[in-house]
């Protein structure tokens, strides 16, 4: 693009004397002075307030500078009330670079103050060289719709349509199973509380939904009726196109053949039917008809028909006897479409099938349950009512072993913990020790784990109540052919005792793993998923519920299996980050974005393979190629594209290949020192404020270390990399976030890669490769930074002076 | 270096630190089951605590009968009986072994064979109508064995 002639104004701040003190001012301002396209220079103490910032707007205003250069302390405070007044003063403000001379400069080089202050006018010299070939960004909007789609109709999902709702964002959700409550509402009762699965927080306020005969107990109140809440059951995510905030997706919705508008609930339907199948809900403990309900309790309370077993019209004794004609056979599926703003995944987490472990003999004997099964004959609702039985004969279980980590912990299987089984497994012993007292109850563990609020209260009382506990993991459970009975055969490795455990009954406590479809879903929508199989999450930290695409939030088990106040609590997270995303009904960004030349781009695919952010497509042109096309709206300026492309058709606007390299000349013009120049390019994130708390902490290293900032160590290229030796450095170090912590997810990761390829291209060159290094830290490793840049000193001290053969 | 960290630098050592001490490998063993004498979960604790005396000049190391039900069903896939020939290798290296594996070497040394020729065999395979076994080449089996090394053990056992 066509620029303005440049006119820098350079702001150097004292920083209270502090950088004054040690750095020599009139030589600085005169050295700055004499730059070309400087056309102001101003010293002052605090430019970041009053007099100060006037300043710089009088020299924007009256002195016609379009660049601004400055020289503050305390960038945190400083930084952006200046460009907040350059903006005010009617200065993009992309047009402003910043430095730091006191914890970059005077301070780790007190010692040294001459050297310091010719490295004072290489930092001054790069940021001047580099502001004039700034350019203008702008802000840019985007429209988004207050919607949002919730995928699954679980705990987290109905805690997320409802919150979302309750916003008055228009909430949709839907649910692959004819009635609402997953998992959780299986379970029957959660810890700590002992309280009803599926119960969450009510609507606040909303006039429609509590009523005088409405109620807070999420069982009886009009859920259904809440406004803004769009439930869809039986339903299944079919496709999703568009962009955050605008997406269309298209739900396909199985006929129930019940309509739920005539339904009353009266039950004849399922008396009458004459189908029986095995009741997998109930843990096939018991039998269910070809129209049915999962319980009393479900919600919506309107019957389905199972079309994978039902007889239609060679039977319809349902449709005959329904009193309000509910039933309609004909139904076909139907696509609905819809448009939203955001999506939350709530697909929630189900239990390993432990039929794999083989000595285990789950499905082989009847009375080797899992968890999930004992809770539905735990539920008042379940297949027997509340009594706890022996599947295989129906007499009352009276010993019972449970065994934990069933496939958790097991590098065979799920090597992670799935992190609620214990108390799982506490619940439902205290529960039937507490209906039953005279049960004989043993738990064997590796290691109990019970680290939530009140959870070792739990342990605590099963220990009271008298259930035993054993410190062993089984090896095997046998059955005597003869009686029946099963033997758990453990060592207690307290005891180092070997226990053959008699039971009636024996309980799994089987690994959590994602739900089914998960796989599915994922490509749908283009989400990651972790190597244990759940939904990535962007970083449970910094961005909780978060993924790498914006508008994309997970709640709940999906990311990891959790407890229901977890659960909540995550689901808490994504309403909020879908509800701050599409509130304002348009997002508003800086166009610090990564541009195509089109020209250059084509028929390869580095880029949207690598883009953290989803943020790049592949679009075909007129001539059979195609080029890649960078949303605006996703891209969140890191560069990592830029340092992928192998044709350098990716530019970010606001660290073009100029900008940087005019920077890194102006670093390495000035050494003024004995030493070997040293070039450390640092991310803007972690790398850069490792440099800044070393400052700050007064850690001494040499003034030949020159700091460069870069979005993301990302963005550089091979080629860069071996140009900064041209540039004058005799050494090099990249310094970025840690590998798995990096804030642009692969950053640091992929440049790791890229730094080992430039080593190797050195070797080649005759060049020790030993002068180009790769550091990760952190913001608190301001000691490691010190530490690496003064290694760094001493080893080119040592490998002598580079020699650059050849031509330039 | 600490005694698991050597244990872990030997063939079949390697998966040591693993263990959590669930005690799988115990209740699945055979031998465990009938004697005090051995249990591989504690053999395992042992290692990790640098018990190295108690390990290496103990009896336990070498009780196990190499059946691998506990290396098959340990959740953390601890390679329990190789460890524990990892083991019996450092100390075998010692010279701390039982007194049955030197007089296998000699035997093997002298005879080609681990169990004699006895009358009883040659009797048995007469009535078999098999051939009477004929002394193997001693010679040969003795120069793979000095390639192997084997014939330290020999000279250990003549040490102890």
């Amino acid at each position: 693009m066509k620029m303005d002639q440049p006119k820098v104004g350079v702001f150097l701040s004292d920083g209270g004397n502090e950088v004054s003190r040690i750095l020599d001012f009139d030589t600085l301002t005169s050295y700055v002075k004499d730059v070309s396209d400087v056309t102001f220079v101003a010293k002052g103490t605090k430019f970041w307030e009053g007099n100060g910032l006037q300043t710089i707007a009088n020299a924007i205003k009256e002195k016609k500078i379009n660049r601004v250069v400055v020289a503050e302390t305390l960038p945190k405070l400083s930084e952006v009330k200046i460009a907040q007044a350059v903006e005010n003063a009617g200065l993009n403000p992309y047009l402003m670079e910043f430095l730091d001379l006191k914890d970059h400069c005077a301070w780790p080089h007190q010692d040294t103050p001459t050297e310091a202050t010719e490295k004072a006018k290489a930092m001054l010299r790069g940021a001047i060289e580099r502001a004039k070939l700034l350019e203008p960004l702008e802000k840019l909007e985007f429209s988004t719709l207050k919607s949002v789609l919730i995928i699954g109709g679980g705990l987290a999902g109905m805690q997320a349509a409802l919150n979302l709702a309750d916003m008055g964002i228009e909430a949709h959700l839907v649910e692959k199973e004819p009635f609402l409550g997953g998992l959780a509402a299986r379970a029957g009762r959660f810890f700590p509380t002992d309280d009803c699965a599926i119960c969450i927080q009510a609507p606040a306020s909303d006039v429609k939904t509590i009523t005088h005969t409405s109620r807070k107990c999420v069982y009886r109140s009009g859920f259904s009726e809440i406004p803004n809440l769009n439930i869809l059951n039986n339903s299944k995510v079919i496709s999703v196109e568009g962009e955050p905030g605008n997406y269309k997706v298209t739900v396909e919705k199985k006929p129930r053949y019940v309509n739920d508008r005539k339904c009353t609930g009266c039950d004849q339907c399922t008396t009458i039917c004459p189908v029986e199948v095995p009741d997998d809900y109930q843990a096939k403990l018991q039998t269910r008809k070809a129209i049915y309900m999962n319980t009393p309790s479900v919600h919506p309370p309107i019957y389905a028909i199972d079309d994978s077993v039902c007889k239609f019209y060679d039977c319809k004794k349902c449709v005959e006897i329904c009193p309000t004609n509910a039933i309609e056979l004909d139904q076909k599926p139907e696509q609905i479409t819809l448009n939203v703003g955001g999506i939350v995944v709530a697909t929630g987490f189900q239990e390993l099938d432990p039929s794999i472990i083989k000595e285990y003999h789950y499905n082989d004997y009847p009375d080797v349950l899992t968890n999930l099964e004992l809770a539905r004959m735990i539920d008042g609702f379940g297949p027997t009512g509340g009594v706890i039985i022996r599947p295989s004969n129906g007499n009352p279980a009276k010993k019972i072993v449970f065994i934990q980590c069933v496939g958790s912990r097991d590098r065979r299987y799920k090597p992670y913990c799935s992190s609620i089984c214990c108390m799982v497994s506490l619940k439902h012993a205290t529960a039937i020790k507490t209906a039953y007292p005279d049960a004989d109850i043993s738990i064997c563990y590796i290691d109990i784990r019970t680290t939530g609020r009140e959870h070792e209260y739990y342990y605590e009382k099963a220990r009271e109540m008298g259930i035993k506990f054993v410190k062993g993991r089984p090896t095997e459970i046998s059955r005597n052919p003869e009686t029946g009975k099963l033997v758990v055969d453990v060592e207690d490795a307290l005891l180092s005792r070997f226990l053959e455990l008699d039971a009636d009954l024996v309980v799994l406590a089987p690994a959590m793993v994602p739900a089914e479809g998960t796989q599915e879903l994922s490509e749908l929508l283009g989400l990651e998923l972790e190597k244990d199989g759940f939904f990535k999450e962007y970083n449970a930290k910094l961005r909780p519920t978060e993924t790498k695409l914006k508008g994309i939030y997970i709640a709940g088990g999906a990311t990891f299996p959790k407890d229901a106040p977890t659960t909540s609590l995550h689901s808490h997270s994504a309403s909020l980050k879908a509800a701050k995303y599409l509130n304002a009904g348009k997002i508003i960004k800086d166009q610090r974005t990564a541009v195509i030349d089109e020209d250059y781009c084509g028929d390869c695919e580095f880029c949207p393979v690598t883009c953290p952010y989803g943020a790049i497509n592949l679009l075909p042109t007129t001539e059979d190629h195609v080029v890649a096309r960078i949303s605006e709206l996703q891209c969140e300026g890191c560069g990592v594209c830029v340092g992928t492309c192998p044709l350098n058709a990716i530019e970010l606007r606001h660290s073009r290949p100029n900008q940087m390299s005019a920077q890194m000349k102006g670093l390495l013009s000035v050494n003024g020192s004995s030493k070997p120049l040293v070039l450390a390019i640092c991310c803007a994130e972690c790398g850069h404020t490792a440099v800044d708390s070393s400052g700050m902490a007064r850690m001494k290293y040499p003034a030949n270390v020159r700091i460069m900032k870069v979005p993301c160590t990302g963005i550089l290229q091979v080629h860069q990399l071996l140009e900064a030796f041209k540039a004058g450095a005799q050494g090099l170090m990249v310094v970025g976030c840690k590998s798995d912590g990096c804030h642009y997810e692969v950053g640091s990761q992929i440049t790791a890669k890229k730094v080992e390829l430039a080593r190797t291209l050195l070797k080649e060159y005759g060049i020790a490769p030993d002068r180009l290094e790769m550091h990760n830290m952190v913001y608190i490793e301001g000691d490691k930074f010190a530490e690496a840049a003064q290694m760094m000193t001493k080893k080119m001290e040592k490998l002598g002076p580079l020699e650059l053969k050849g031509g330039s | 270096m600490g005694f698991s960290d050597t244990v872990t630098r030997q063939l079949g050592g390697e998966t040591l630190t693993l263990c959590y001490q669930c005690g799988t490998c115990a209740s699945s063993c055979p031998v465990a089951k009938i004697t005090p004498r051995f249990n591989p979960r504690e053999v395992i604790k042992l290692s990790l605590l640098g018990a190295q005396d108690e390990i290496l000049s103990g009896d336990a190391i070498w009780l196990c009968c190499s059946c691998y039900n506990c290396q098959e069903r340990c959740p953390q896939k601890v390679e329990i009986a190789d460890v524990i020939y990892a083991l019996r290798n450092m100390a075998f290296e010692k010279g701390d072994f039982p007194n049955i594996y030197s007089e296998f070497m000699s035997a093997l040394m002298n005879d080609g064979r681990i169990v004699n020729i006895s009358q009883f065999v040659q009797n048995k395979r007469e009535g078999l109508g098999l051939p009477h076994l004929q002394p193997a080449g001693v010679e040969g089996l003795r120069k793979i064995l000095s390639a192997t090394k084997f014939n330290k053990l020999q000279k250990q056992e003549k040490s102890q």
